[in-house]
């Protein structure tokens, strides 16, 4: 598809227009008159046809020389005095003025005369300027040392407003900015050694040339990608349910270290699906049309959150490609900007095509969350394919002997079940336990046929149960698990949502000692994905059986023993329940253990079904011919000579299933045979079925005409990365700038439409935008070349300026006369973002560990915390080793319930796209850093460290200097130094006199002890150490 | 150039000599000082951005009890005899016709008729539910509004809308608005709490913490949740072997440091970080004091009829009192278990008993100490449910018509304000919208809802949309 260039009626029609020379000085329209129109008028007299008062429009220059119904201009050029526009603003009648008193949107006087001058000059009107293309500007003549371009535009705006660049900044808090901004990290001590004591006169471009090539940088800008595109790991609506689509995380990941370029990077996510050269990396990528919340609450109807999803991509794709609010337009054409409510649904269109649900049923299988594709490694692509190939032999073998040839056997059985079945021989003997215990600490009491679990949960624990059942030979065990009301959530589980077990184990104790008895086989009611019943057989902890979320109700296995069981009078069997496995605190409830006698051929019998009961009791002549297809069935299933292929079978089956939990799946797109009808809602309604039917289409003014085939996705992102585009690489060019500087050229991420901020330098945002599009071979690093779309070269760019270089404490003056720093002759200054503030104490203190990609982590969060989730109810399991101490990045993103510590520094919810984190100062964040147990005891490892390092424990100052320079990048000055060392001798003589709460204080958490050190010591230094985590310093950019 | 978001906050961000970024710097900068705007007309005053409040302010809190999962108002606050006489014979069609339905859809439509019978009470003979004795002893000061009505079938949007006017995430919630508007009046609580309490049916829809988030505007003013369970705040314990003392000292050097630090590079957050952390410390005080209620005299548990600590809804209306009298302006209160798809009229008797006693308690509690007068207590859901049977003994999410009440200060008591039609279906008479209810709301507390806004993705956001009507009927 070819894109025509824009589309620029308002230029054209000023250009005819022009008349006469202007009498007054000129006026900007775009930075000065646009802003007054759009905020003050537009909203009665914009674009949105249907609010538009008095006939009269001002967002065209058409419009205000034409007027409305009084059918007077309100504009006449070159002429204030005759213009009702101007008549009307300086009414003093509240009848007359305009804007309206209860607008509460008056003009200042000031506003007044700027809209007179404007008149008076001609009252030209000129295109938003995000609406038009991108040009290359000239670089401005560089005087003095050669620099960069950025450079350039900067200094000339400086000097004509009679200002200057900071100096640089010194090298520790230079090698500090890059880490944070370029790694969300500070950087390593001896990266900050060598780099303050390098000569080397490229030593800064070399920093940033190696800090790109990190796989920190990836993280990085994958961090700022997410939040865009709202990834989380749950689901958003209701019950939040957890979702698996991680592998879209990681091939942001990938994408940003291989520095895919953006427009690649942007048909992969938007339509990787449709890629005529699709692979499974491009399928992961269009995740990215999955990430829209979703709902499972029983009462949605369909079509009501098909048109909430459809909506929430509109606004994502929007904002994320075109920095533009298409928000509103679902309910009411754009009061500021060109867009209508088609435009809106036209754009949701291009979705349309996508195979969803409104209304998710929550349970297992592959269609939990709609399309998703597994992953898995080469290993297990072969093994899946021997396994797959094994079953279907298994099963041809099965298969090759007809039922005929089994129906002496079948004959037999039946009369031995029917006899049975006559004796009551049939039912379960449930057994009431003569003792119980457990290995751990839990507490099972038995309450009528029942054993129920209660007081402490431990992570892994093994229930023991000892039985009487009396003389009797038996054929297999049945462990029922219930449903109870004591129990947390869905009320299966102690943990709330999911018990494991990861084995079982049957003895007869006899005089010749133990005996083990032997369990052949199992049948389960249901079970998880990935955890059949047979993994309850084999010995490794790892692999269980599991029910969890959805499966909220009674549930059985039946353990089939090799050979019958005798017991005599006397006899007492050990029956243990094993919950060893990775999932801490996911033991059973409560149980019932029952006995079958059912004799041979197979205890199978005890599982007979009703129906099949029903038939077999039929005399034959009563007997119809599905009665007897049934039976022949059903002893397909327990005939002896099948018994030991079925097992076999069965077992093919277990590994395949535990082999597929494993192989990670995520959410993609998969397009309908027929994409849905997408109709205009009038005014969002999404039971009103009269609008009219739309087609993907790009908004108005960027339509490219009508063609005959319907646009897709594809066609969606070819445009958005065109060339002609004129908003995204501004948009994207403008994010960078603000990770770079802390404030965007153009301050609102969100939106580049009239509401938004005119840019504090047009030029140079164009530069960059057209540098990212196609940069200039210069000024890419050496040895490499820069391709378009470039996002690493864009960064490079940037970085090496010596406007990012400088200091971020402004001259008074500078301070006095631009306060917002709109001129950018200093650095900015802000708080690290959420994830930074947490990888900060865990590098600092050594507990980080990094390892890129893979599914999300839980670090310890407060208990509790989720209490108000349901539908399942569950407990916050945290992780174990590693999952602790990962970057942030991999937290697991509970979106009705993020992790408290992250969201207490203003992390996203990611419920909906997000370009522009606040950035506040709460005392909730002084609470995390003083009291959560990851600061805690990131600061005793640090502690520990130090001392360590810096052995002799008469004076503690080189510690504290050891420590203050880790975290903070250089050497306290002497009124620092002595600030802790007050504290330090003061907390050391209060531990030295309570060494039991200095032995809490060194052992939070779960990283190693320090034994070898004094805990009185340690504590004291773990005070220093917290008090350096608390910093401002510590969690501020500068 | 237009430099600002708000031109306004310039010239005062210039007078309080703090050039800084973000927005709500004022309002927090008055947090922190509530002297530095004292130049406005008297009682006019607030401690936020609208400053002075557009016109004088009823009340100075509000205490939300939120019926989490959608009370019948056919229960509770809305007689309708015609559906007791209609009931088990066929809804007409001219109600539903074309209408949302949630749970009942393509089912056939049976009136479910009142379970439980209504009375007269107080002067002004308010007809509540039969089961709401002691309620009822307070009709004289209800103002029952049975015409509202709302855009959200489900609960979690439906809950978006009524806290925070939108169902897209990422608007602040009413709580938060008010803060950002009108400041806190305590420096050692958090302005605006969330507490939630479960019933005894078991139906526990889950309450996402987006429910009380600030939104885009600054983290401190989203709501703090207290909890029963665990830490009443979030990380308000110091770590093992910390003491008090202990965690004094840290502070002291953390503060020293800071200052130390502001010296040297005049950044205006330092000195709000330094403010934080003597919050944070006064919180780690101040929220066990506040939720440790054993010092309470025992005619107060008696009146309230719970135990301290209980985690009911009676114990968190005594908290919430307990907040009100320490400067808390927004405390919501919610209480789950509402949704009563079945079995309605043996599981709304245990809600009747749950609310009676403690909506009394806490009434009477308020009068007593003279609060009542500037305090506003507002009862309500996030809906309704149908008049027709879900399942024979139930009721389906509605939408149409339902009913909260208001009491307390500037509210008109022993009122019913607008109504349903006969069946209890469709608010007919003056209808209340959800953002009509918010813009009475911020009313009450002095402030013209069209003009508390935020500029956000080029809009001009506020807690009311497009929309909302102050509903004059109920102001006294």
């Amino acid at each position: 598809m070819k894109f025509p260039r824009l589309f620029l009626p308002l230029s054209a029609l000023v250009a005819l227009s022009l008349s006469g020379a202007p009498a007054a000085p000129a006026v900007d329209f775009n930075r000065e008159i646009r802003p007054i129109l759009s905020d003050r008028c537009f909203a009665c007299h914009g674009f949105d046809k249907n609010k538009r008062k008095a006939g009269l429009r001002l967002d065209t220059r058409e419009g205000a020389l034409v007027g409305g119904k009084s059918g007077r201009p309100a504009v006449v050029p070159g002429k204030p005095a005759e213009s009702t526009l101007i008549s009307r603003i300086r009414q003093s009648d509240p009848d007359e003025v305009m804007p309206p008193p209860d607008s509460h949107k008056p003009l200042s006087s000031a506003e007044k005369d700027r809209l007179d001058r404007w008149i008076a000059g001609g009252a030209e009107y000129a295109d938003h300027w995000a609406y038009l293309p991108v040009t290359r500007p000239t670089v401005p003549a560089k005087k003095g040392r050669v620099g960069n371009p950025v450079d350039a535009f900067l200094r000339q705006s400086l000097s004509l407003e009679g200002l200057a660049p900071a100096p640089e900044a010194d090298r520790p808090t230079l090698v500090r900015r890059l880490a944070f901004d370029l790694h969300g990290m500070p950087p390593d001590p001896e990266t900050v050694e060598r780099f303050v004591a390098s000569r080397d006169p490229g030593a800064w471009e070399k920093l940033v040339d190696t800090f790109l090539e990190s796989p920190r940088f990836a993280e990085r800008q994958t961090q700022l990608w997410l939040d865009l595109v709202r990834y989380a790991d749950s689901i958003g609506f209701h019950g939040d349910c957890t979702v698996s689509v991680w592998p879209y995380r990681d091939y942001v990941l990938r994408s940003f270290q291989e520095n895919r370029p953006f427009d690649r990077f942007t048909r992969e996510q938007l339509a990787g699906d449709l890629l005529p050269d699709a692979t499974d990396e491009t399928r992961v990528a269009s995740g990215y049309n999955r990430l829209n919340r979703m709902s499972t609450e029983g009462g949605v109807q369909d079509k009501e959150y098909l048109a909430k999803y459809a909506a929430d991509r509109v606004r994502t794709t929007s904002i994320t490609w075109l920095g533009t609010t298409m928000g509103c337009a679902e309910c009411h054409d754009h009061k500021f900007d060109p867009i209508s409510t088609r435009d809106f649904y036209s754009f949701a269109a291009f979705f349309a095509d996508l195979q969803e649900q409104g209304f998710y049923d929550r349970g297992f299988g592959d269609n939990e969350w709609g399309p998703k594709l597994r992953l898995p490694s080469p290993e297990q692509k072969s093994r899946l394919a021997e396994l797959d190939s094994a079953i279907a032999r298994a099963n041809q073998e099965l298969d090759a002997a007809p039922d005929s040839e089994r129906e002496a056997g079948r004959s037999a059985w039946e009369a031995v079940v029917l006899a049975l079945d006559k004796a009551g021989g049939l039912s379960w003997k449930i057994q009431k336990p003569a003792a119980v215990s457990t290995r751990n600490g839990a507490v099972l009491t038995v309450q009528g046929d029942w054993v129920r679990a209660g007081g402490p949960n431990p992570d892994t624990e093994v229930y023991e149960v000892r039985l009487k059942p009396g003389a009797g030979r038996w054929t297999a065990l049945r462990l029922q698990t219930g449903t109870d009301e004591e129990l947390p959530g869905n009320r299966i589980a102690r943990n709330g949502t999911t018990f494991h077990i990861s084995g079982v184990d049957l003895e007869l104790p006899d005089p010749a000692g133990n005996r083990r008895v032997e369990l052949a086989r199992v049948q389960v009611s249901a079970s998880s994905e990935g955890t059949p019943g047979l993994a309850m057989l084999d010995t490794d902890p790892a692999t269980t059986w599991s029910v969890g979320e959805g499966h909220s109700r009674d549930h059985q296995a039946v353990f089939h023993f090799a050979q019958a069981l005798e017991t005599t009078g006397t006899s007492e069997l050990v029956f243990r329940v094993r919950q060893e496995s990775p999932f801490p605190r996911t033991t059973v409830g409560r149980f019932t253990v029952a006995l079958s006698a059912l004799a041979s051929p197979s205890a199978a019998g005890a599982m007979i079904p009703d129906d099949v009961l029903k038939s077999l009791r039929l005399p034959a002549a009563d007997r119809k011919e599905e009665d007897q297809a049934r039976l022949r069935r059903y002893y397909r299933g327990v005939a002896p000579e099948r018994i030991a292929p079925l097992t076999a079978l069965a077992r093919l089956e277990a590994e395949r299933s535990m082999l597929l939990g494993r192989v990670p799946a995520t959410l993609v797109s998969q397009a309908r045979k027929e994409p849905r009808v997408m109709r205009i809602l009038a005014r969002g309604n999404w039971m009103d079925d009269s609008g009219a039917v739309v087609q993907p289409a790009l908004p108005g003014r960027f339509s490219p005409g009508s063609g005959t085939n319907r646009l897709t996705r594809l066609d969606l992102a070819r445009w958005l990365t065109d060339p002609s585009n004129p908003m995204t690489a501004r948009v994207f060019a403008n994010r960078q700038w603000k990770v770079l500087f802390g404030v965007g050229l153009s301050r609102v991420l969100d939106d580049v439409g009239s509401q938004g901020d005119w840019p504090s330098h047009p030029e140079l945002l164009d530069w960059l935008a057209a540098e990212f599009m196609s940069p200039t071979p210069a000024l890419a690093a050496p040895g490499r070349t820069a391709h378009s779309w470039d996002v690493k070269h864009l960064v490079r760019v940037i970085a090496t300026s010596a406007a990012y270089r400088q200091s971020s404490v402004g001259s008074p003056r500078a301070v006095e006369k631009d306060p917002f720093n709109r001129w950018v002759g200093r650095q900015g200054r802000f708080r690290l973002e959420a994830e930074a503030v947490r990888d900060t104490a865990l590098a600092v203190s050594g507990l980080l560990v990094e390892r890129a990609g893979g599914p999300s982590v839980r670090p310890p969060q407060p208990e509790g915390y989720w209490a108000s989730l349901n539908f399942p109810k569950r407990e916050y399991v945290p992780g174990v080793g590693e999952a602790l101490h990962r970057r942030s990045l991999y937290t697991h993103w509970q979106r009705t319930f993020l992790h408290p510590s992250l969201a207490a520094f203003d992390a996203p919810s990611r419920e909906e796209c997000t370009a522009n984190r606040v950035n506040s100062n709460t005392p909730l964040q002084a609470l995390v850093l003083l009291n959560d147990v990851t600061y805690a005891e990131a600061a005793r490892v640090l502690a520990a460290e130090a001392l360590h390092r810096n052995p002799g424990a008469r004076n503690p100052d080189p510690a504290i200097r050891w420590a203050w320079n880790r975290v903070l990048s250089r050497a306290p000055k002497a009124a620092e130094l002595g600030v802790l060392k007050d504290l330090h001798s003061q907390q050391l003589g209060r531990y030295r006199g309570a060494p039991a709460e200095a032995i809490e204080l060194v052992s939070v958490g779960s990283a190693p002890l320090a034994p070898d050190l004094p805990p009185a010591e340690l504590a004291a230094m773990t005070a220093v150490t917290r008090a350096i985590l608390n910093l401002h310093e510590t969690i501020t950019r500068n | 150039m237009n430099p600002l978001p708000t031109p306004d906050l310039q010239t005062r961000r210039h007078f309080l000599g703090r050039a800084s970024r973000g927005l709500g710097t004022l309002a927090l900068a008055s947090l922190l000082d509530p002297h530095l705007l004292a130049a406005t007309p008297p009682g006019l005053a607030s401690q936020g951005l609208v400053n002075p409040l557009h016109h004088p302010a009823r009340v100075k809190r509000v205490i939300y009890l939120y019926m989490a999962g959608g009370p019948s108002h056919l229960e509770t606050f809305d007689p309708k005899p015609r559906l007791g006489e209609l009931h088990g014979k066929p809804m007409p069609d001219s109600f539903t016709q074309g209408q949302q339905l949630a749970q009942l859809q393509g089912q056939e439509l049976k009136c479910f008729g009142p379970q439980w019978g209504f009375r007269r009470y107080g002067k002004a003979g308010l007809e509540m539910s039969e089961n709401l004795p002691l309620l009822g002893s307070h009709a004289d000061d209800l103002c029952v509004i049975r015409s509202m009505h709302t855009d959200q079938i489900n609960h979690d949007p439906a809950h978006m809308l009524m806290n925070t006017g939108s169902i897209i995430p990422g608007r602040p919630s009413m709580g938060s608005w008010l803060l950002y508007g009108l400041g806190s009046d305590t420096q050692d609580l958090p302005g605006f709490v969330v507490m939630v309490s479960s019933g005894r049916g078991g139906q526990m829809q889950p309450i996402a913490a987006r429910q009380w988030s600030a939104g885009m505007l600054p983290s401190r003013f989203q709501g703090v949740k207290f909890s029963g369970q665990g830490d009443p705040v979030l990380y308000l314990n110091s770590p093992r072997g910390v003491g008090r003392e202990d965690q004094r000292k840290v502070i002291d050097a953390v503060n020293r440091l800071n200052r130390l630090e502001e010296k040297r590079v005049q950044d205006p957050e330092i000195q709000t970080r330094i403010t934080q952390y003597e919050m944070a410390f006064r919180m780690q005080a101040s929220v066990p004091e506040l939720m440790d209620t054993r010092r309470e005299p025992a005619h107060v548990f008696d009146l309230y009829g719970c135990r301290p600590g209980d985690g009911s809804f009676a114990s968190n209306c005594l908290l919430a009192r307990r907040l009100a009298e320490r400067g808390t302006r927004f405390i919501q209160l919610y209480h789950r278990d509402w949704d009563h798809h079945g079995n309605l009229k043996n599981d709304i008797r245990l809600k009747h008993d749950e609310i009676d006693r403690a909506c009394h308690a806490l009434l009477t509690d308020l009068k007593q100490r003279g609060m009542y007068d500037d305090t506003l207590v507002l009862w309500g859901g996030e809906f309704g449910r149908t008049p027709m049977s879900q399942s024979g003994n139930g009721r389906d999410h509605h939408i149409q018509g339902f009913s909260v009440w208001m009491a307390g200060g500037g509210v008109r008591g022993g009122t019913a304000y607008g109504a349903t039609d006969e069946l209890g279906y469709a608010a007919v008479d003056s209808p209340v919208h959800v953002n009509d209810l918010h813009a009475t709301v911020l009313h009450l507390f002095g402030v013209d809802h069209r003009r508390l806004n935020i500029r956000f993705q080029g809009l001009d956001v506020r807690l009311t949309g497009i929309a909302g009507e102050v509903v004059k009927g109920v102001l006294a």
